[in-house]
């Protein structure tokens, strides 16, 4: 059972690579190309800078979920740098408490893009439609933080290093 | 019950809680005590993709991760060897000088102790530097950079703030140099003291470094001329940046891989972005709900009842601010403190530019300070030593940013000169 949980979380964890390299990726071809545009040819893209500042909320989201398993995420950590001892007893029972916030955001988001989608006009859909990303974004937060409990923290950490 | 509620989430942030997860519990409390939906703390992070200068975070990483990947450390270090190195106190200087310009890059995110810690203490002890100052300079340059640009932490301010970016940019330039120079004049003491060797000027070997890392050094003249000379908006510049190091590291230095380095690049800089951002989605409800609260105006009483000059609310401020550095991150601590702070600042009379300056110039000494300062606990496990030899070795610079500390605030004219 572990091992099949390990085998997804590992397949979670490529695609969220992808996409997160992906989002940063277009980010940056976006953004090049609105600077060629205005100063070649003296034109603004339009919905260019929209969708560029939409997808910053991929990186957030593809981020976090990576440095969940990265272990990387910022913390104060008093407590356990003054007693490393505490670390290992308190890793459940922290991701736990964090599935279940993440889990009250996932259906405050939900509601949220109900709304948004329900109040757009027909020329914003593809916005509200990008904006999809923090409902489902919550989820897989939660969904990483579910893992970190049953998995535990001695299981392997999916890390990939830039050489 | 929300109290204790508050309370809990309090002692879990501190055993190791997310950050982003605290605040978000904290917002949820705050939500469901005043009776509101907590979909408005999610109205709160979607009005994160309207902030123009936010695409410049993501950006400005990628460009510090790439510029790691692709050696340009050890160039730099090269370089400025061969320019500073024959002065007396020479190598130390060389670490503050390249520590400044990596961090400005990389962020202060424990990155320069990491990418250079482990090339410039050797170099140091060999050139008979006393081990403990070699670990006090490492662990305090890591953070030096801080106030020059593109600093991270100057962009997160300006977008928490609401200021100016350019003008956060300028204005952190003279505080910067003002410290390495006093680092500098220190190292120069301790080079002489302790009779380190100096290394002999070659006007070849110096050209040679600069052809080397012309590239590398032309990078900031390339990016304040874009941004100053109103060439290029911020975001612009963050990622004509990204290509401009692309291109140097792949093309022009081939120490990059495309096909290998590119893609763990692009993850390592979401991860590190992300990481930051979210923290910032989350603090804009918190932040929100609590003004709603009118937390901010009860402190202003609150304060006003007790301080009556600038100059106390100044004081106040530092000391404030000291133990937030020692506690939080800079990053956190930029998104949480600053919306309560700068209403009370304006009230003083204090110039937001100012007390940008002011706010990171703390956090920067914090980040040395115990009980966690960051650097301290990189160092640490980056040099394998115990933390509190890393903490006496730090403490004749933390006295010397202190005092830069003191200068910063009470001569505003140092932050806001390019105003007359």
């Amino acid at each position: 059972m572990l091992s099949y949980l390990i085998t997804f979380r590992n397949g979670l964890i490529s695609i969220e690579n992808l996409l997160a390299a992906a989002s940063l990726l277009l980010i940056l071809l976006l953004v090049a190309l609105q600077i060629f545009s205005r100063n070649l040819f003296d034109i603004g893209l339009p919905n260019i800078d929209t969708l560029s500042r939409q997808l910053v909320l991929f990186i957030i989201f593809f981020g976090s979920m990576l440095a969940i398993e990265r272990r990387q995420h910022i913390t104060i950590d008093i407590i356990c740098s003054l007693c490393p001892a505490s670390r290992r007893p308190l890793f459940r029972f922290l991701n736990l408490v964090a599935v279940g916030i993440c889990t009250i955001f996932t259906f405050s988001a939900m509601r949220f893009w109900k709304d948004a989608w329900q109040y757009a006009s027909p020329s914003e859909h593809w916005q509200v439609l990008i904006g999809l990303i923090i409902p489902a974004g919550f989820m897989l937060l939660s969904l990483h933080f579910f893992l970190s409990v049953i998995l535990g923290p001695d299981r392997i950490t999916y890390k990939m290093t830039a050489p | 019950m929300i109290l204790l509620a508050t309370l809990l989430l309090v002692v879990l942030a501190l055993a190791g809680l997310p950050l982003f997860v605290a605040l978000g519990g904290g917002s949820l409390l705050l939500a469901a005590n005043g009776s509101l939906d907590s979909a408005l703390l999610i109205i709160e992070l979607n009005r994160l993709a309207s902030s123009p200068n936010l695409i410049a975070i993501p950006l400005f990483t990628l460009a510090g991760v790439l510029l790691a990947a692709g050696g340009a450390p050890q160039r730099l270090i090269r370089l400025f060897n061969a320019m500073l190195g024959w002065l007396p106190g020479g190598i130390a200087i060389v670490t503050l000088t390249v520590c400044a310009f990596f961090t400005s890059f990389s962020g202060a995110s424990g990155v320069t102790i990491l990418a250079l810690g482990g090339l410039l203490f050797p170099l140091l002890t060999k050139a008979q530097y006393p081990e403990k100052f070699s670990l006090g300079l490492l662990t305090t340059s890591g953070s030096l950079g801080l106030l020059f640009p593109p600093s991270l932490a100057i962009l997160l301010y300006g977008i928490v703030a609401g200021v100016n970016i350019d003008d956060l940019f300028l204005a952190g330039i003279v505080p910067g140099l003002l410290l390495m120079l006093i680092l500098a004049a220190y190292a120069l003491v301790v080079g002489i003291r302790f009779k380190v060797p100096r290394r002999e000027y070659s006007s070849q070997h110096l050209w040679k470094t600069i052809r080397a890392s012309a590239g590398d050094i032309a990078l900031p003249v390339f990016l304040i001329t874009g941004i100053f000379g109103g060439f290029v908006t911020i975001s612009e510049a963050a990622a004509a940046t990204v290509i401009y190091v692309l291109l140097l590291e792949t093309l022009i230095h081939r120490s990059l891989s495309i096909k290998t380095q590119f893609y763990p690049v692009l993850i390592d800089a979401t991860v590190l972005a992300g990481s930051i951002l979210i923290i910032l989605g989350m603090a804009m409800g918190l932040t929100n709900l609590l003004i709603d609260a009118q937390l901010p105006m009860h402190l202003l009483d609150w304060i006003e009842d007790r301080v009556s000059s600038p100059l106390q609310f100044l004081l106040l401020l530092n000391v404030f601010l000291l133990v937030v550095g020692a506690m939080m991150d800079i990053f956190s601590a930029t998104v949480v403190v600053i919306p309560l702070i700068l209403p009370l600042a304006q009230r003083f009379g204090i110039d937001p530019i100012h007390l940008g300056i002011i706010f990171l110039a703390n956090l920067e000494i914090g980040y040395c300070t115990p009980p966690v300062g960051m650097n301290l606990f990189i160092a640490c496990q980056r040099f394998q030593k115990p933390v509190i030899l890393l903490f006496l070795s730090t403490l004749p610079f933390l006295l010397l940013m202190l005092l830069w500390l003191l200068l910063v605030t009470y001569f505003p004219v140092l932050s806001l000169w390019w105003r007359s």
